[in-house]
């Protein structure tokens, strides 16, 4: 065969009404195949049985527990309520807490899970308190009520897709998803939301490791996930000997610093500013404006606290600070702001462990100032409200 | 940009719609822009050499066509001595230094140069041969149109990593395109999606054992480690090259062009012989057709056949890669089958499928994959010392790593037996698209998405 010097695609078209057919079934093929797979991955993950089956101690598997222990809180408690919310920071005793109850009124309860902000905040909120009318007040913990770009920016952290994974429903993709500064991070909020096979991957993968140890660890986290939250004792290392030359970041470590301490101090607490950008005043107007706005015709008040900012104070004039959010959102009528002062007797390198944590003797300092600011800002607690002298966890 | 990214299905979503929404006039063109901008994604530098490589070959089948003898034999080795002194300088040169530097007493680095290897150098210049030997052999007429020779080149599902296409099997396509049927489209969704659940969910998967294993093999002492680490990269090296292959033909599908097999369950083989038969089919058919049967095939006794078996081998192996490891993998595998070609001798059947007999085949291809792997030839001692003489330790096979390994063996054992993969394209739509939602649950739980790990392949 000679070829000819022009190939097939230079000849007329041919008839291209089976063509179109086959396309028209590919297309078909393809729009049931994802649809089936969104049943699929519906029928195991979201309706399924393996919430019940995740990691104790996951990111998901934590805020299920969380999410279940304070619902349970919520029959145990009473009217009084009041719930807690922030990273690894807001590490108070609720047990230490409680013991200021008989003169407060008020039961403090942890709902906070340790690398969470805002966005996990509202995801856990719409559950906990689906009619916005179970708690007193809602306390939301922050590290500064000035807005503070960092290299690390909240916005950006896609740990909300784990943390939340078995509670964010198909409705709140958009939202989510466009929350996201970056066009990569925007990608895995899509898929991890729409399919959330792969916000568990690594979750399941251990499952399938042992199935039977983790059917029993899952059996003994859930028995006792209250208790060994309410008798929770931090560390008692300290930082005493800590010293940083703000002018040239130059850090002294205490002697015998552990690698984990150094770590924390240098990357966190002497940390250089970062460019402001204005990222972390628009995330906390989106996400914190939510839960504001959940509460806006509620008995629910809002109040926002500035947590202990470290064992020692990063100076103001680092950083210029282009917005106050926080503060902004005082003026709404259910939004307290807590006296930003209240816990600087705290901000001291005996108190903590590391560059970000109070150790055992701060937190237990921390529950009781925590449960004073609250009551103060409150006020005297409901008129029909009766203390629960005998409660099991009291003990 | 690789096969298993966002980017690369952004890519061909493009491509198909560019491809059919245009006339068809265009259409080729479209295909050569996307196939250079697919290849400039990597390094658009080395462009200008897939040019002149192209170039080159064009003129050199016009020129052999029109010859007389004398001069046809002169461009045909022009021809190859461009191609084969290109692909060994960007693949062969510094190893060669290496060589004589050590054999000078010189360091290693020595005479050596700062050279990148072309991504796909090793694919596209043996499909360049094989058109111009062809040509020379008149078993295929030189092409006219120097667009339709450079599509041959680059077209990029299989420029980076084959399969390799003989240009009559190419240019039947192109010179007489015609539109995919559904079966076409459909077989070529499947393909790409099976070959996306391969590479991720499989290779990409046994690739961090293996990688955890080859990256420090003193970490992890034992037998049982080592049987492991090596068991987990003949997984990967398996599912990494068959997934993309699959890919690559699934595409071409889509763009109405018909590649070759290039895998059949090669794991399956009951002896080496069989192996090579299911395994890289492209590669092994090239070398039998432009290397191992102008070497005297079999035609000339059994001394020249074990020579020219060996000598087939050994040059497939150092095609891999320009190291002594590759040249002993390609060694033992020539041996292997020189071996089983005596042993067959004396033997009035051939051999037949044993679960032993799969299992023996299966534990000699390991082997052969430690010198593959290895960084070099100490390392594949210290993994073969491991394996062979010490039973202790730990394996690195998690049970799901298993689970998995399990369950790749019972769907190639199904496919082997009952062909199902057939069956399943005769079946009703909506059976199709439940059977292609399951593929993608696979990838959507097992693919490995939080570390991108590059096609074993792309580096040859």
């Amino acid at each position: 065969m000679q070829p000819d010097s022009s190939s097939a695609f230079d000849s007329p078209a041919a008839p291209t009404g089976s063509g179109l057919r086959a396309f028209r079934e590919a297309a078909l093929l393809l729009i049931l195949a994802l649809a089936a797979l969104l049943v699929l991955d519906g029928l195991v993950f979201r309706i399924g049985p393996y919430k019940k089956l995740l990691e104790p101690d996951s990111t998901a598997g934590q805020f299920e527990l969380v999410l279940r222990r304070e619902q349970e809180a919520q029959r145990e408690y009473g009217d009084n309520l009041v719930a807690t919310f922030g990273d690894s920071r807001m590490s108070y005793y609720p047990r230490e807490a409680a013991k200021v109850e008989p003169q407060t009124g008020y039961y403090l309860r942890q709902a906070g899970l340790a690398g969470t902000n805002a966005r996990v905040w509202y995801y856990m909120l719409r559950d906990l308190d689906p009619t916005a009318s179970r708690y007193r007040a809602i306390v939301l913990a922050v590290n500064d009520f000035d807005d503070e770009d960092q290299a690390y920016q909240d916005a950006d952290d896609l740990r909300v897709v784990h943390y939340a994974a078995a509670h964010l429903r198909l409705s709140d993709i958009p939202e989510l998803v466009l929350s996201f500064p970056s066009w990569t991070s925007r990608w895995e909020a899509l898929r991890s939301a729409l399919l959330k096979g792969y916000a568990y991957q690594a979750d399941i993968q251990e499952f399938l490791d042992n199935p039977p140890k983790r059917r029993a660890y899952v059996q003994l986290a859930n028995g006792g996930y209250p208790h060994w939250t309410w008798d929770f004792v931090d560390s008692t290392k300290t930082l005493e000997g800590l010293a940083i030359d703000w002018s040239t970041f130059k850090v002294t470590f205490p002697p015998n610093a552990t690698p984990d301490q150094i770590d924390t101090i240098t990357n966190f607490l002497a940390r250089r500013p970062a460019p402001q950008t204005g990222t972390m005043a628009a995330f906390r107007r989106h996400w914190m404006g939510k839960i504001i706005d959940r509460y806006r015709n509620s008995r629910t008040k809002v109040i926002f606290i500035r947590l202990p900012r470290g064992a020692v104070v990063r100076p103001d004039n680092l950083v210029k600070k282009q917005s106050a959010t926080i503060r902004d959102f005082a003026r709404l009528p259910n939004v307290l702001l807590a006296n930003e002062h209240a816990f600087e007797e705290l901000e001291h390198p005996e108190l903590f462990k590391d560059g970000l944590h109070m150790n055992d003797k701060g937190n237990t300092r921390f529950s009781v100032l925590l449960s004073q600011e609250v009551a103060r800002l409150l006020g005297p607690p409901a008129p029909n409200w009766q203390a629960l002298p005998d409660h099991p966890r009291d003990k | 940009m690789l096969f298993n990214t966002v980017q690369f299905f952004l890519f061909i979503a493009a491509v198909l719609v560019l491809f059919y929404a245009s006339p068809r006039g265009f259409r080729k063109y479209i295909l050569l822009v996307a196939s250079y901008v697919f290849y400039g994604t990597w390094n658009w530098h080395f462009i200008p050499l897939l040019l002149t490589l192209t170039v080159v070959d064009y003129t050199a089948g016009r020129l052999i066509e029109k010859s007389d003898p004398r001069r046809r034999k002169l461009f045909l080795i022009l021809s190859l001595g461009v191609n084969l002194g290109f692909l060994g300088f960007f693949k062969y040169y510094n190893f060669l230094a290496s060589n004589v530097s050590l054999l000078a007493g010189k360091p290693s680095t020595w005479l050596a140069l700062n050279v990148i290897l072309p991504l796909g150098i090793s694919f596209h210049t043996f499909q360049s041969m094989s058109y111009i030997v062809d040509v020379y052999r008149g078993e295929q007429e030189a092409i006219l149109d120097p667009v339709d020779y450079a599509l041959f080149i680059c077209f990029f599902p299989q420029l980076v990593a084959g399969p390799i296409v003989r240009a009559r099997e190419f240019f039947k396509d192109l010179l007489h395109w015609q539109p995919p049927t559904a079966d076409d489209i459909s077989r070529g969704i499947f393909q790409m999606t099976i070959g996306l659940a391969k590479k991720m969910a499989f290779a990409d998967q046994f690739a961090k054992i293996a990688n955890l294993y080859f990256g420090n093999v003193a970490a992890h002492p034992g037998g049982a480690a080592a049987w492991s680490g090596v068991f987990s990269f003949g997984m990967q090296i398996y599912f990494d090259f068959a997934g993309y292959t699959d890919m690559a033909i699934g595409m071409a599908k889509l763009l109405g062009f018909h590649f070759p097999e290039n895998f059949r369950r090669p794991y399956l083989a009951c002896s080496i012989t069989d192996f090579w038969h299911r395994w890289h089919m492209s590669l092994s058919r090239w070398l039998r057709d432009y290397l191992y049967i102008p070497l005297g095939g079999n035609r000339h006794g059994r001394v020249s056949t074990y020579r020219n078996l060996m000598l087939t081998m050994l040059l497939g192996g150092l095609w891999h890669g320009a190291s002594w490891n590759f040249v002993i993998w390609g060694g033992y595998h020539g041996a292997l089958l020189a071996i089983e070609r005596l042993i067959g001798r004396f033997r009035r059947q051939p051999v037949r499928w044993t679960v032993a007999s799969w299992l023996f085949t299966f534990a000699l291809a390991l082997v052969g994959w430690v010198f593959f792997r290895a960084e070099d030839l100490h390392q594949s001692r210290q993994v073969l010392g491991q394996m062979f003489g010490n039973w202790h330790g730990h394996t690195l096979l998690t049970r799901w790593h298993t689970g998995l390994a399990l369950l790749a063996l019972a769907v190639a054992a199904i496919e082997e037996k009952f062909d199902w993969f057939e069956h399943l394209m005769t079946w009703p739509l909506a059976v199709r698209a439940v059977t292609l939602a399951l593929i993608f649950f696979v990838i959507e739980v097992f693919g490995v998405t939080d570390v991108a790990i590059p096609f074993v392949y792309f580096q040859f």
